[in-house]
């Protein structure tokens, strides 16, 4: 029986954490935050199943953790006031070419990152980009100037 | 000014209204975490040991033990007993707290006997000579399930003679 309050625990902890770290950290992949994904998994896993080698036990977790997935979707998607403290929102960066510093700042993200993410999109400057948006997964989305 | 995209409200998502307050219950958040953290290197949650004297005429009865600690932790027991005069049968008693809900992985040395007295295991530790000291570690192994507090009482008797008495509490934090 346990196993499955540890799963469910493990989800809400993990789900805070993923909330409160900010998006910056969950849409890039840079070292530290693969080192913070990797060894978040290994804990976790250890925390849940703990001594449990049995199927039985892998059937209870992997179970839960998806239950408690759907369950958080589906109230994402049925209450429309509990998207933005499950999912977040998203957040212009860019509006006509010019940075909004203050949204940056707001989600520790450099001029230079924002740069780097444009060069990935094949956009060389800041100055052709219509809007940049921080969506909810993390990603920075740009829409360019036409 | 260039359109809008579609979903995106330049109040809410640009101007941040209604959303300043946001970044506080983040920080909050993240103090919670942290103060979680500063708790366990207060030893909040194990596993430091800590040490208990109880002392009688007879004898004093040191223990070495952590007050706190958490499911699956190997951890270790010491117990001194050191005695003011001879003790002919040293008996120690351990109430159920140092049992309930823990595997018990060895006892060095071995006591001459293990056997229950009222419910309690009790291990007969034989002669002590007046001035000598017997140490007995006990390797402890929390079972996942176990959690909340336990009461572990130590008793200290010679023969059927109690010498001394001590309470203390085990947390097991899940």
């Amino acid at each position: 029986m346990d196993i499955v309050f540890r799963a469910a625990i493990a989800f809400l902890f993990i789900l805070l954490l993923t909330r409160i770290v900010g998006r910056r950290e969950l849409g890039s992949l840079e070292p530290f935050d693969l080192i913070m994904l990797i060894v978040l998994g290994d804990l976790v896993q250890q925390g849940v199943t703990q001594s449990d080698y049995s199927v039985t036990g892998l059937l209870l977790a992997g179970g839960t953790l998806a239950l408690m997935q759907v369950a958080a979707s589906y109230l994402s998607f049925r209450f429309r006031r509990l998207r933005p403290v499950l999912d977040g929102e998203p957040i212009v960066l860019v509006e006509d070419g010019r940075l909004l510093e203050r949204n940056l700042g707001r989600e520790r993200l450099t001029t230079e990152e924002l740069a780097a993410q444009a060069r990935l999109n094949q956009i060389d400057s800041i100055d052709k980009v219509r809007w940049a948006v921080l969506e909810t997964s993390g990603r920075i989305s740009f829409i360019p100037k036409q | 000014m260039a359109d809008t995209p579609d979903g995106i409200v330049l109040r809410r998502h640009r101007d941040l209204v209604g959303r300043r307050w946001h970044p506080w219950v983040r920080r909050f958040l993240l103090g919670l975490v942290a103060a979680v953290s500063l708790l366990a290197l207060l030893n909040v949650f194990g596993q430091w040991p800590s040490t208990a004297t109880v002392a009688v005429s007879a004898a004093t009865l040191e223990i070495r033990s952590p007050p706190a600690v958490r499911g699956g932790l190997l951890f270790q027991a010491r117990y001194t007993v050191r005695a003011s005069r001879a003790l002919k049968a040293a008996t120690l008693v351990l109430g159920r707290g140092w049992l309930d809900g823990l595997t018990v992985n060895t006892i060095e040395p071995s006591p001459l006997n293990e056997a229950s007295r009222d419910g309690r295991l009790s291990l007969e530790l034989g002669h002590i000579p007046a001035g000598e000291k017997h140490v007995l570690y006990i390797q402890y192994q929390v079972n996942p399930t176990t959690v909340g507090s336990h009461a572990q009482t130590v008793a200290l008797y010679d023969g059927d003679e109690r010498l001394l008495v001590h309470e203390r509490k085990l947390r097991v934090y899940p």
